[in-house]
């Protein structure tokens, strides 16, 4: 399947994904879109594993076993950030960051 | 250009497009849709990888959960939904992405540049070799896969402590997320059923206090998410 495409189309793409992935958690207001910018960047970074690992080390499982390990980790925190931006709607019916600032002196 | 190198143009336009509808999209619903559109794109460079698993992996965990978790959440929070997309410090944020990407691209870019005494790009990795074909996957990566997973010698110990953390994450959610805690409920339907007590007692013996069923789901209501 990877005829002629060389490894940096996949490194240079994977570094934009993460790039927008930035900008969506430095300039969203609304923390669910800033964990929506967390998943772009996990995946960003699960497409520079896979890539090298087919370009680099097919032989060994350590890019798939890292990739793994990126989706159980993605996984988790989507839920904990779900629940806790739910939490948080509940008790202040807001889900700006900027408004989340009890804990400041 | 060969059909490879088309199918990862479109498909890669697919992944950075949606990634750029998912930061700009007014609607955070339309973001999260759009998200689902970016997830796809990646199944397709994985299927380009040669890593059919993770493709499959991609569509039933990122498509078929987390993006249904958002739209869940983003539908449990629907007042603020259409709140401005930007907060004030967007240009800096911008510029901030910007500059780590063309640092990012000039790293990992195919064309040397040399700046001052340093130089930059044209990276040679190891095992790639410009304009030969990648070495093959073996047939059995998978089979290598699995068995470094319970291999105390490679990713066993990993393996277990992130089962051990996906498991807290999903209990910790559960706990963080609940309605109410469980204590309060407790004691306010305690003092619910000695308040009923009393004034049954009061009004005589004919009058039965009411049944502790009762009483909870004439508070359910109340206790449930307001959803406009």
């Amino acid at each position: 399947m990877l005829n002629g495409i060389p490894l940096y189309w996949f490194l240079l793409v994977s570094a934009a994904l993460f790039c927008i992935g930035l900008y969506g958690v430095l300039a969203r207001k609304n923390a669910i879109a800033i964990l929506m910018g967390v998943e772009l960047m996990l995946n960003a970074v699960n497409i520079n594993l896979l890539a090298f690992w087919r370009y680099v080390a097919p032989n060994a499982a350590a890019g798939l076993a890292f990739a793994a390990f990126i989706f159980v980790i993605a996984a988790a925190e989507a839920a904990i950030g779900l629940a806790l931006m739910i939490s948080v709607y509940r008790n202040t019916q807001s889900v700006d960051p900027d408004k989340l600032d009890s804990m400041k002196l | 250009m060969t059909i490879s190198q088309v199918l990862f143009i479109v498909i890669s336009l697919v992944v950075l497009g949606g990634g750029v509808m998912v930061v700009t999209a007014r609607n955070l619903f339309h973001a999260a849709l759009f998200l689902i559109v970016s997830f796809f794109g990646v199944t397709g460079l994985y299927v380009l990888l040669d890593a059919g698993f993770f493709a499959a992996a991609q569509f039933l965990v990122y498509i078929g959960a987390i993006s249904i978790l958002i739209i869940f959440a983003v539908m449990l929070t629907r007042g603020v939904q259409l709140a401005q997309p930007a907060n004030s410090q967007w240009p800096a944020a911008l510029v901030v992405s910007v500059i780590v990407f063309a640092i990012m691209a000039l790293m990992l870019g195919p064309v040397a540049v040399t700046i001052g005494q340093r130089q930059f790009g044209s990276v040679s990795w190891p095992n790639v070799v410009e304009g030969q074909p990648a070495p093959a996957v073996p047939d059995d990566h998978l089979v290598r896969l699995g068995q470094s997973f319970v291999d105390f010698n490679q990713y066993g110990a990993a393996f277990l402590l992130t089962a051990v953390l996906i498991l807290v994450a999903m209990v910790g959610a559960i706990w963080v997320a609940r309605d109410r805690a469980l204590k309060d409920v407790m004691e306010e339907r305690a003092e619910l059923a000695a308040e009923e007590a009393q004034e049954a007692m009061l009004a005589g013996p004919v009058q039965q206090p009411l049944p502790l069923a009762e009483t909870r789901s004439a508070e359910a209501p109340a206790a449930s998410v307001a959803h406009h």
